[in-house]
């Protein structure tokens, strides 16, 4: 019983993952110049922010599980959680320099200080290896 | 050490983060993206306009030097599409 499930996070955490790599690399491809969208549907600025925002979470989701199929427990998901937070506040940053949302004026940069402080939190107040399990 | 070298990068993100508008990257920041210059195109009044072509909805081109002799109406509107 205990493998099937440790299986299941172990697949389903890999697909995420790559998921979510995919829908990030899609955001930053669409915001080359002359790129053709490798989604598909067409989707402008505001869409693949949110695609953008979609992959981040999938990774955060994904690095939990295999995380946790690994054994790693509570560790792992500040890890990831991190990870995700740090890519989402990165990904604002991103679209706030090329200006695709510049109606949005500083709150993408308010929005990746908020998500770069909890990153921080996660990262510093992660358990020790010793400290497992919570 | 991993935990230090995480929050240390992290703290350097925040702290460029706050000081984006006030690099050389911040050029591009929410303020100035109305202000850019077409090559050529900085038109004056009574001046001819630089010669362009654009696609109207259909796909098809069309060349300001069609509308040469008539009255022409411009206008710039950023698309709504998601």
């Amino acid at each position: 019983m205990k493998r099937s499930y440790l299986f299941l996070c172990w697949t389903c955490g890999v697909g995420f993952l790559l998921i979510g790599l995919w829908l990030c690399f899609a955001a930053l491809q669409s915001r080359g110049p002359d790129a053709a969208s490798i989604l598909p549907f067409p989707l402008g600025p505001q869409g693949y922010y949110f695609v953008a925002f979609s992959g981040c979470a999938l990774i955060a989701w994904g690095g939990c599980l295999v995380g946790a199929a690994r054994g790693h427990g509570s560790r792992a998901i500040g890890t990831a959680t991190a990870v995700g937070l740090v890519l989402a506040a990165l990904f604002r940053m991103l679209f706030w320099f090329l200006g695709d949302l510049a109606w949005m004026g500083n709150v993408l940069r308010a929005e990746a200080a908020v998500l770069l402080l909890l990153a921080l939190a996660f990262v510093w107040l992660r358990p020790a290896r010793a400290a497992e399990p919570l | 050490m991993g935990r230090v070298l995480a929050a240390v990068g992290i703290v350097l993100l925040f702290v460029l983060n706050l000081a984006l508008p006030y690099t050389p990257l911040g050029r591009r920041g929410s303020d100035t993206q109305l202000h850019f210059d077409v090559p050529g195109a900085r038109g004056e009044l009574g001046q001819l306009l630089p010669a362009f072509t654009l696609l109207d909805l259909e796909g098809s081109p069309v060349r300001i030097s069609d509308f040469r002799g008539k009255r022409v109406l411009l206008t710039f509107e950023r698309s709504i599409d998601w």
